[in-house]
């Protein structure tokens, strides 16, 4: 197999090794605090990629064919690095208060709306930022949300992060229009370990769209990720992440959302692209009142493998936790969705909810839906479910009889079958984007 | 359509012997019965889990956890449970090398 590398690319170690780990925080130019949580980190990895993976959960995510070796880390901010390059699905739908983006792991863009800068709002690049603003950062990076010590992804990210996008709201700031964030990979064997950090403070408001792509349909990539996001006593955060890697990516990614007192936390995620994507989504609900929205919509065609371990904690009263995804399977692509509800036994009168609902387009398709529910409280009220089923031909049927032709009528079926979903996402520039990247990927439309 | 790539050396293999290999990025088991080599998807269609350390007699392999039984030769499933044949990639042995690449 030939294998492209670019020049700047080709005089670093590849992989993830100590050798690695060294030429990379060489690199950083950061202040020691950083370093040495690093240096934990990395300590942490080794020790872990030493143990074997949990073989529960590696059952049904096969890794036998990925080497981490064969990717590596682009130095700081390449010139060739542009995010004007990226086909992006959202950039130029709606108007922002703010973007920011990452190429290769390093920011290459970072606006933010005058006024809101004035009110104390943080929105950029996080390698920057914690530089200049660590009161505000460092109690949350990697401290509540994501740790290091999850596992051996999450001590690899705590290692390498290369940057991300930070939303910091100060009290009872409001913002109503929506931010944007970007991350991108544009060299071929290329990895981003891009972090994404959202605090909001006491009554404080934000809506948060992200997405990630790849510059190049046919170049292979890593995304080593983790999200975080700290919402406050009374504040709402509303947050998008569209994952739409090209299908030569690997996707692995911790993501978390703390909810305090009476907070609201929307989370709606989009997973379409990558080859293999793992994603540990979590939400946890911390103080009494606490809700959150978790809305997930996957299409995998293909040879994509799809997987998503959701978890909702209840550990405090009267909280109201409600998660629906839909997936849509097609070719030989295989879904995982493995939901947890756990209730702490101080959690009484909470509302909890799960459904993940699969769609099979062809018969060679997998999916693997597996419900659950852990609950030490003896007064609350947990609903799950899980559907699998292919498309009624009687369904097709109908619609071909009343002039629409099979790829039409599969249109309309999976349309309607997303529309539930797309109904609880209150972005109508969401809304549009994934209905047009469905469109894409059935193969009609532009 | 994918280049064969290079997966093993003739001498690698005793016959009888195996090698799990990865083939246009797909987990492969490289097989040698007799003096013939023969690779296939190294994942179970019946349960999606791999088919590496299965049993070999002849040409059939035996699925280690539900007792599935495959002909590595075509893929074609022999016995319950397995119902779907597995992939199986076509073979070129060169100059004491064995080259695999998946079938049109």
């Amino acid at each position: 197999m030939t294998r492209s590398l670019d020049k700047t690319v080709a005089d670093r170690p590849a992989g993830f090794e100590r050798a690695a780990f060294d030429a990379f925080l060489e690199t950083r130019d950061e202040p020691g605090w950083i370093t040495d949580l690093r240096r934990k980190a990395f300590a942490l990895y080794t020790e872990r990629l030493a143990a074997p993976l949990d073989p529960e959960e590696f059952k049904r995510v096969d890794l036998r064919a990925f080497r981490p070796g064969d990717y590596r880390l682009s130095p700081p901010a390449a010139p060739s690095n542009s995010s004007a390059e990226f086909a992006t699905l959202l950039a130029d739908r709606a108007k922002f208060a703010g973007s920011v983006a990452h190429v290769d792991g390093s920011g290459t863009l970072a606006v933010l709306d005058e006024k809101l800068a004035s009110q104390g709002v943080l929105f950029g690049d996080l390698t920057s930022l914690v530089r200049d603003h660590r009161a505000a950062l460092e109690p949350h990076l990697m401290t509540r949300a994501v740790r290091p010590s999850t596992d051996r992804f999450s001590a690899w990210h705590a290692a390498f992060w290369t940057g991300g996008t930070v939303l910091y709201v100060p009290r009872n700031v409001q913002i109503d229009e929506p931010l944007h964030s970007l991350i991108g990979l544009s060299q071929s064997q290329g990895a981003d370990l891009s972090h994404t950090l959202v605090v909001l403070e006491e009554g404080s408001s934000a809506t948060l769209l992200e997405e990630t792509a790849s510059a190049d349909a046919n170049a292979t990539g890593l995304h080593v990720g983790a999200v975080e996001l700290l919402i406050g006593p009374e504040a709402a955060l509303r947050y998008v992440q569209l994952q739409n890697w090209n299908p030569r990516t690997y996707h692995f990614a911790h993501q978390a959302g703390h909810v305090d007192r009476n907070g609201k936390l929307q989370w709606t995620v989009g997973g379409l692209g990558s080859r293999l994507a793992h994603i540990h989504q979590h939400v946890s609900l911390d103080g009494q009142g606490a809700e959150a929205q978790v809305n997930g919509v996957t299409f995998a065609t293909d040879r994509q493998l799809i997987s998503y371990y959701t978890q909702q904690t209840h550990n405090a009263p009267n909280t109201t936790s409600d998660l629906l995804y839909k997936e849509v399977l097609r070719d030989k692509a295989r879904v995982v969705w493995r939901g947890m509800i756990k209730v702490e036994k101080a959690a009484q009168k909470t509302d909890g909810y799960q459904r993940s609902d699969a769609l099979m387009l062809s018969p060679t398709c997998r999916c693997d839906s597996i419900p659950g529910l852990e609950i030490l409280a003896d007064d609350v009220r947990c609903t799950h479910g899980a559907t699998a089923g292919r498309v009624d031909e009687e369904q097709i049927f109908y619609c071909m009889c009343r002039g629409l032709s099979r790829f039409e009528a599969m249109h309309l079926i999976v349309e309607g079958f997303f529309r539930t979903v797309y109904d609880r996402i209150p972005v109508e520039a969401v809304r549009e984007t994934l209905s047009r990247t469905v469109e894409r990927k059935l193969g009609i439309g532009r | 359509m994918s280049d064969f790539e290079q997966i093993a050396t003739v001498d690698e293999l005793p016959p009888g012997g195996r090698k799990p290999v990865v083939i246009d990025d797909t987990p492969a088991l490289l097989l040698r019965v007799g003096d013939n080599f023969y690779a296939i998807e190294d994942v179970c269609t019946h349960d999606g889990q791999p088919l590496t350390d299965g049993p070999l007699t002849g040409c059939e392999i035996t699925c280690p956890r539900h007792g599935a039984r495959f002909d590595v030769r075509t893929g074609k499933p022999l016995c319950m449970p397995a119902t779907e044949p597995v992939q199986t990639f076509e073979i070129q042995v060169r100059d004491k090398a064995v080259f695999a690449r998946p079938r049109a």
